[in-house]
């Protein structure tokens, strides 16, 4: 059978093992690390038949992908990669849809290519997975408030169709986004309407699911403090907030945004899910499920879908860090069926039983005159 | 001696728990004007001389105390490894000699005397004129980093400019500066009563104002943001010297490849890198390498790997923080893919480890490292298209060590000097700057001083 035949009835598969262990609200061992084992390993062969970029690497590397017996053996690619070569399986005539990273200019950023039947694969993992962790439990009385544009409007954020997956996917008494795109480009939030909004949504008792990047709260927060007002969000509100301030004005560390998110709007830490994907993947991971119990007393670990897997690697040595140690994060996504199912991030992270600490970018060191800054 | 024999004498040889507090410093401001009244301002040129050439002695001699301290815990306390803090202190001391910094006296002020009285050189005499140079009261350097040669160096510039000095570092980066210090105040007390050194987090207002408000001079080390964000909160008469973000690279002509051994040569380029573990101003980024002739750019680049590989035993690099490690391990695999899709990327790399990396590219663009050993070499057909390479680098150039044969070796210096190197050397000696060298372009000593001419 054609590589790419082979690749689609993989992706077949998978989204059935996607909708069962959904239905079954991910409660057993829907999918064992045997089976994940056997999927990866499959998928490896597949895409190094199919996606000659990843081939090239593999050969290069002097990898027998036969001999290769554990899907933590399994080469990366880095998500660097993405902006340079057209990582996929897809011909050049079959890829309608792109997703790219964010970046300044179009050649810095990353490119994940997509076709009618990843984008279906794409749709089914977020949906399975954010409905597991953001929305079980919130009745469909609610309003779903979204602070980035629109899907329409910035048709290549892997993050924007996401939640306009959501937004489609219905459930909420009324779904908008509020964000908008600036002539150069630029993600805006016109914050007055969203306050006005919410104002709303508060005096009339629905709660909200109030999702968008860091930034977007921040600039929230900005908006409240500078019009000295509180918000208290209506009982069973929810937010998502999703890493990422491409070098915006303010920046807070995560704990002081959750604490300032908290007291400006009225919620709970518990509350706030926090979100961790890329365009250059078809998973995501959470830290936690809101309504259940999150002890504030540790750093918040984030955990990836079934169907995927993260793995902190020492960067010296390639090889999976030992409990509590810190590294460099790989994802291993099998939704990434037509792409890379291997991807090495840019990102932190500190390997703990039950999940990932991110510890966020691994800057570029730079060289700064004679300003090496010591290790603190 | 160990480190706690070493007397409390600067505010930096306090207990941790002691505060500094905005009095403390100005106080300390004060003293070190009094002190260099009393001391320092008349001090002749010939015994201060005499002064600092022999701490220089000192420091050369293995058996020197405070010198052992800081081979002892250089290591620890500045990240870099013992070999780097050896090297780059003899470097260091090797150069400041009695007859050297006369050199430098008359390189920058043009008369051995000048700081004594007013003197006349030739143009001057010739003009009905003599003329004398007045160093600032009080320096105060912001230091930036953990490599201590530009500090100390900075520091003996002010003794000669007849100047208290108050030393600021930035936070567990005084370690090396500290020792110099002592060794100061060890010989001549009175010249080390001119010496204060303290160490805060930079931007701290309560103790930077007492400081910058006593200080008519200010120098700072450090990245563009640092200098910029320092020089809006500097009263407007203080003078201020920055020395900002700042990269070198290395160029090999195809006749200086010619005329060398090309093994040689990487020996001389690794020391370059792993001297300061690639983390300075001048050390190199990238090599630039002229093709067309044997051996190939990209031999040479297997050439340096090789000896990459000796200096893992002989001078391992040491541990890096995972960040660092991170990074380079990122972009190794983003070298790697690029090598498996393309013929004009080459990568050799440390096994197991992130110790060196050496990419080769057949693309002229200049490539900040990401330091700590990682090494790009790069093949060009002639100057024009390095330069063109690195226009975004211009006037962000510290260094370039040159490999080139002695009838081009000119032309080839007046080019680099025109697109705005400010200094050439041979590639080798890139770390080792003469006590003399014009810092960035500009005289060292020559910018802290004051004329006063006096017409006959």
């Amino acid at each position: 059978m054609e590589p790419l035949l082979r690749l689609n009835s993989f992706a077949e598969h998978l989204g059935s093992l996607i909708d069962s262990a959904a239905d079954r609200s991910f409660a057993d061992a829907d999918i064992s690390d045997e089976c994940f084992e056997g999927l990866a390993l499959e998928l490896f062969r597949l895409q190094v038949a199919a996606n000659p970029c990843y081939r090239r690497l593999i050969e290069y590397s002097q990898v027998d992908p036969i001999l290769v017996a554990s899907w933590r053996e399994i080469p990366c690619v880095p998500t660097a990669a993405f902006k340079e070569l057209d990582m996929t399986s897809l011909p050049e005539d079959s890829r309608p849809y792109v997703f790219r990273s964010s970046g300044t200019t179009q050649s810095n950023r990353g490119k994940h290519f997509h076709f009618d039947a990843s984008l279906a694969l794409y749709e089914k993992s977020l949906l399975a997975w954010f409905r597991h962790h953001v929305i079980r439990g919130l009745g469909n009385d609610s309003s779903l408030c979204i602070m980035t544009p629109s899907a329409r409007s910035v048709p290549e954020s892997s993050l924007v169709h996401m939640f306009d997956v959501v937004r489609r996917a219905g459930g909420f008494r009324s779904a908008e986004f509020y964000g908008d795109v600036s002539i150069d480009g630029g993600w805006g939030l016109p914050v007055e309407r969203l306050v006005l909004a919410l104002g709303e949504w508060c005096r009339a008792g629905v709660p909200v699911l109030l999702v968008g990047t860091a930034f977007n709260f921040v600039q929230l927060l900005d908006c409240l403090t500078e019009r000295g007002e509180r918000l208290v969000l209506p009982n069973g509100s929810r937010l998502l907030e999703t890493g990422g301030y491409k070098g915006r004005t303010r920046e807070l560390a995560k704990g002081d945004l959750y604490r300032e998110i908290c007291v400006a709007l009225g919620v709970s830490s518990d509350q706030i899910v926090s979100e961790y994907g890329m365009s250059e993947l078809s998973s995501q991971a959470y830290d936690h499920c809101i309504g259940t119990d999150l002890d504030a007393s540790v750093p918040r670990r984030f955990r990836f879908t079934p169907w995927s897997r993260g793995l902190v690697v020492s960067p010296e040595t390639g090889l999976e860090v030992g409990l509590g140690e810190t590294g460099l994060i790989q994802v291993f996504d099998l939704a990434n069926v037509w792409s890379v199912m291997a991807i090495q991030t840019e990102d932190l992270g500190v390997r703990h039983r039950d999940g990932i600490e991110l510890l966020g970018r691994a800057e570029l060191a730079e060289a700064k005159g004679c300003s090496l800054m010591p290790k603190l | 001696m160990i480190l706690n024999d070493l007397p409390d004498y600067f505010l930096v040889d306090l207990p941790p728990e002691a505060t500094l507090t905005p009095t403390v410093v100005s106080d300390a401001c004060e003293t070190l004007k009094r002190n260099r009244r009393q001391y320092l301002v008349d001090r002749p040129t010939e015994t201060l001389l005499r002064t600092l050439g022999l701490v220089a002695e000192k420091w050369l001699d293995r058996e020197y105390p405070i010198r052992q301290i800081a081979m002892e815990h250089g290591e620890q306390m500045s990240g870099f490894p013992r070999y780097n803090i050896e090297k780059g202190l003899d470097s260091l001391f090797r150069g400041i000699t009695q007859e050297a910094l006369n050199h430098l006296i008359l390189q920058d002020l043009g008369h051995v005397r000048r700081i004594d009285h007013p003197t006349s050189g030739d143009a001057e005499t010739r003009t009905g004129r003599k003329s004398f140079a007045v160093g600032p009261e009080l320096i105060a350097h912001v230091t930036g980093g953990v490599i201590p040669n530009p500090v100390i160096t900075s520091m003996v510039l002010g003794l000669l400019a007849r100047s208290a000095q108050f030393i600021k570092c930035a936070r567990k980066t005084s370690f090396l500066p500290r020792l110099f210090a002592h060794s100061i105040y060890e010989t001549d007390p009175k010249l080390g009563a001119c010496l204060e050194i303290a160490e805060w987090v930079g931007g701290d207002d309560q103790l930077e104002t007492p400081l910058f408000r006593a200080a008519d001079c200010v120098t700072a080390m450090g990245s563009d943001q640092t200098i910029e964000a320092l020089e809006t909160r500097l009263p407007k008469q203080t003078r201020f010297i920055p020395y900002g973000h700042r990269v070198s690279f290395s160029y090999v002509t195809k006749a200086g490849l010619e005329d060398c051994n090309p093994r040689v040569l990487a020996e001389q380029i690794v020391d370059d890198v792993v001297q300061w573990n690639q983390n300075g101003c001048l050390s190199p980024h990238v090599v630039y390498v002229e093709k067309g002739t044997t051996p190939s750019p990209d031999r040479l680049a297997q050439l340096i790997a090789d000896e990459f590989v000796r200096r893992e035993t002989s001078e391992p690099r040491g541990s890096i923080s995972d960040r660092e490690a991170a990074t380079i391990a990122n972009r190794r695999r983003l070298y790697e893919i690029r090598a498996a899709n393309s013929q004009d990327t080459l990568i050799w790399k440390s096994r197991d480890s992130t110790e060196w990396t050496v990419v080769f590219d057949n693309e002229p663009r200049f490539q900040q490292s990401c330091a700590n050993r990682f090494l790009y070499v790069k093949a060009v057909d002639a100057l024009e298209d390095a330069l063109g390479g690195a226009d975004e680098m211009i006037g962000k150039v510290s260094c370039v060590g040159l490999c080139a044969s002695l009838h081009e070796a000119q032309k080839t210096v007046e080019r680099l000097a025109r697109w705005g190197v400010t200094r050439v050397c041979p590639i080798g000696k890139m770390q080792h700057p003469s006590i003399a060298w014009r810092h960035d372009g500009r005289l060292s000593l020559g910018e802290l001083m004051t004329w006063t001419d006096w017409e006959l």
